[in-house]
């Protein structure tokens, strides 16, 4: 069964955080404000990066609207409500 | 003073059965001495200058050998040469007559002479020296050019032919084969190589698959290539280069690093493996010979085939004394003393000098700078990676990313080696180094030069 959404971006975040920040603490719940989450810059971009070939889109790039998602849980619901059809 | 023409040269050689060699038939000094009788190419012996644009390999060595000498001006142009170039190109030099093998629209001041057959052998094979060098002819190579139009250079026989080695003499005169289009600078040091330092050249159809073409070069005996480092790493790939027997192995146009050398001289342990430092500006720069990458510190301080090296901010400038080349308005690219910036950054470690890459080449992730080669350098030196390419990606977040393609002979499933390949590149590059994404994929292309070609994608 595909992956969802939300389950894509969760592995792709363990990927990347052993990829750029092997060690580092990250904790991603709903409310974590994502530059308080142990990605920094970097991995952020790599995630990004690794996310449009994942899920083949970038919301950041599709959406009109310049949306900056401040928790984990936004950042979700902007690649669940962006995700082309 | 009486110039000697190519055509001359080739004659004055003395006999030779198998100057030019393709993969249907042979000919002798004396067929291709014969060269201004062909058809198209004895009407073009009156041109004042002559732009050629031939796919087919053994018209364009033709074509080089019956108009040196006889026009003014030779300009070669690359047969990959998309249209819109092309036509700007004819637009600034305006030569007097277009050689093409198939159909083009061309401007009205130059008329158009089209050679659509396979070359055939004049039937009176007598030399026609109404027109024996009469001219120093000048040849104008362009350069493929990362940005904007391609540079046009301006060389002579004689500028051009500085390093071939006279073999004559030899018992063991080495074949070589053609693998660099015949319009590049690459390609015309292996061409004048193969018909005038007595061994004769193999041309491959540029059409056929590079297994094929490889196939073909066995069959004839080749003993001398060259090829880009990248094209060596598709040779290697294919198991036809087991029945080549080299004895020269020559590298140019990349960086030629150890994993490449140390593979060639694997492959073919009978093998003298050089590689040339040469750009279409400067000519050729230097060779090694010392299966080793880079060069040795001391090529400072002394003069190689008549060129002189200089280092300044980590770039590499080069001085060719004799023949300097000139850019098309007569103005020279270099500085006071006559250095030209080569664009390629050195790194000293040790004695020796690495190349780590193109300077305009930088990827610049989040403020920090670093050189697509050096990645590919550590992919490469993986034994899984036979071909490698790294590029920027644009990211809204760093500005650029870095990724990577690689193919692999690996059976393993893709995934896992491209993991395996993301944890070595942690371990011996910087954070911002290392690959967002590496992908395992069949292909990497190359362009008309036999390079990787790089562009942010």
């Amino acid at each position: 069964m595909a992956l969802t959404v939300r389950q894509t971006i969760i592995a792709t975040v363990e990927d990347v955080v052993l990829q750029t920040s092997p060690g580092a603490k990250v904790k991603l719940e709903e409310s974590t404000v994502l530059l308080e989450s142990g990605l920094d810059s970097l991995a952020f971009a790599v995630l990004v990066a690794r996310l449009e070939d994942d899920l083949g889109y970038d919301p950041f790039s599709l959406s009109d609207t310049p949306f900056y998602p401040v928790t984990f849980g936004e950042f979700v619901r902007f690649y669940e409500e962006n995700q082309p059809k | 003073m009486k110039r000697i023409s190519l055509s001359d040269r080739i004659l004055h050689s003395g006999f030779h059965p198998r100057v030019l060699v393709t993969s249907s038939e042979a000919w002798t000094s004396a067929d291709v001495s014969g060269a201004r009788s062909i058809g198209p190419l004895r009407e073009l012996l009156t041109c004042e200058s002559v732009a050629l644009f031939l796919s087919n390999p053994c018209k364009m060595a033709l074509s080089l050998i019956a108009l040196d000498g006889a026009v003014n001006r030779l300009l070669l142009l690359s047969p990959s040469m998309p249209r819109e170039v092309l036509h700007s190109l004819l637009e600034r030099c305006r030569p007097s007559a277009i050689l093409s093998d198939s159909a083009l629209s061309v401007q009205a001041e130059s008329s158009h002479f089209l050679w659509p057959d396979k070359a055939r052998k004049s039937e009176s094979a007598r030399y026609d020296d109404s027109c024996a060098s009469k001219q120093d002819t000048t040849w104008i190579l362009s350069t493929s050019g990362t940005t904007g139009a391609p540079k046009l250079v301006e060389h002579s026989l004689a500028s051009l032919s500085r390093t071939v080695r006279d073999e004559r003499g030899c018992r063991n005169r080495l074949v070589w084969g053609q693998m660099f289009e015949l319009s590049r600078f690459a390609g015309v040091q292996v061409f004048l190589q193969g018909v005038l330092g007595g061994g004769g050249l193999i041309l491959p159809d540029e059409q056929s698959r590079l297994a094929e073409q490889i196939s073909v070069l066995a069959a004839n005996g080749c003993g001398a290539l060259s090829a880009s480092p990248t094209m060596w790493r598709k040779i290697l790939m294919l198991e036809e280069s087991c029945a080549l027997e080299l004895q020269q192995v020559t590298l140019g146009g990349e960086i030629a690093d150890a994993a490449v050398l140390e593979a060639l001289s694997h492959r073919f342990p009978a093998a003298r493996i050089v590689h040339v430092y040469a750009s279409t500006e400067t000519g050729v720069g230097f060779s090694v010979r010392d299966g080793l990458a880079g060069f040795p510190r001391d090529y400072l301080n002394t003069t190689h085939h008549g060129a002189r090296l200089r280092i300044v901010d980590g770039r590499l400038f080069v001085h060719i004394q004799s023949e300097p080349s000139r850019f098309e308005n007569g103005f020279r690219l270099n500085d006071e003393e006559g250095f030209v910036d080569t664009g390629d950054l050195v790194e000293l470690v040790g004695d020796r000098y690495y190349f780590r890459g193109r300077a305009n080449g930088a990827i610049n992730v989040g403020g920090n700078k670093l050189y697509p080669e050096e990645v590919e350098r550590i992919l490469l030196s993986d034994e899984r990676v036979s071909l490698a390419r790294v590029f920027a990606r644009a990211s809204p977040i760093t500005g650029q990313l870095v990724v990577a393609e690689i193919v692999s002979p690996s059976q393993k499933k893709r995934s896992d080696l491209a993991a395996e390949l993301m944890s070595l590149c942690r371990d011996r590059l910087q954070r911002w180094q290392v690959p967002a994404v590496i992908r395992v994929v069949d292909e990497i292309q190359v362009n008309a030069g036999g390079k990787v070609q790089r562009a942010q994608s």
